[in-house]
């Protein structure tokens, strides 16, 4: 308890244990920089919940603005979290990459399945 | 038929139980959408544009009042390798994830999942300085 007074500053993970150095202190971040998940302290009623906001995906709002979707492990409930200037862009790439390296379909035939459900579409 | 009618019209909850069977046109694109060949019982999204609408606040309670677009945001990977589609509301900003369904368009999933690599955000420069730093040149 008192480490925690000492360094109030310093801000730690909860879900992974990182810490950070002393020159990025400032006010504590909505997420964690290096493992990118936050606590999920209310829900959307205004009730508490204390579950890990897990990143499970990332969406591209603009060019410049990524936004980190998080989802709530006890919950369920998903949320936006905008991307930070220190966020490690490796997690953020390996989250993004996920749904890429396990398709529901074969990707070798992408174009034939398009045209069976009669939608267009072709790769260049 | 006329007990069901009946029944689906004042049962705040009937879709909570019940498949719904309509047909319809997707409000964004226009695609004539079918309840059959989803792989589900409940439709959510269209499967051409893959967008949504805001009806429900609890899965099939019909609640809601935005009626906003949905627009898909991107994908995720569920714990038991399936797809799904993540949404949010154009009006209210509401997020919600759905499974996709067997006849989505794949390639506009694998749009969605392919936007973040197409990005300004990577510089490519930035990659480079990580190989060269490590090596301590």
């Amino acid at each position: 308890m008192k480490d925690d007074k000492d360094n109030k500053k310093e801000f730690r993970c909860m879900n992974c244990g990182w810490v950070s150095s002393e020159d990025m202190a400032g006010e504590e971040p909505e997420h964690c920089p290096n493992c990118l998940a936050g606590i999920h302290r209310e829900d959307e009623q205004g009730y508490e919940c204390g579950g890990i906001l897990e990143p499970v995906g990332v969406w591209v709002k603009s060019d410049d603005e990524w936004v980190i979707i998080q989802r709530c492990s006890l919950c369920g409930e998903m949320h936006l979290a905008p991307v930070a200037e220190q966020d490690s862009i490796i997690k953020l790439l390996s989250i993004a990459s996920k749904p890429l390296s396990a398709p529901p379909f074969p990707i070798d035939r992408l174009e034939e399945l398009t045209k069976i459900m009669g939608g267009r579409g072709n790769i260049k | 038929m006329n007990r069901e009618n009946k029944k689906r019209k004042y049962d705040k909850r009937y879709f909570k139980t019940h498949p719904c069977t309509d047909s319809f046109t997707c409000k964004v694109c226009g695609w004539p959408v079918v309840s059959a060949g989803a792989g589900s019982n409940h439709r959510n999204h269209c499967p051409n544009c893959l967008y949504s609408i805001h009806l429900d606040n609890e899965p099939g309670d019909r609640s809601s009042d935005c009626h906003g677009r949905m627009e898909p945001i991107g994908v995720w990977v569920r714990k038991n390798g399936e797809w799904a589609v993540i949404h949010r509301c154009t009006r209210c900003g509401k997020v919600a994830s759905n499974r996709v369904a067997a006849d989505d368009n794949p390639m506009k999933l694998m749009g969605l999942a392919m936007r973040p690599f197409g990005s300004r955000m990577i510089a490519r420069a930035d990659i480079k300085e990580l190989t060269r730093s490590m090596e301590g040149a």
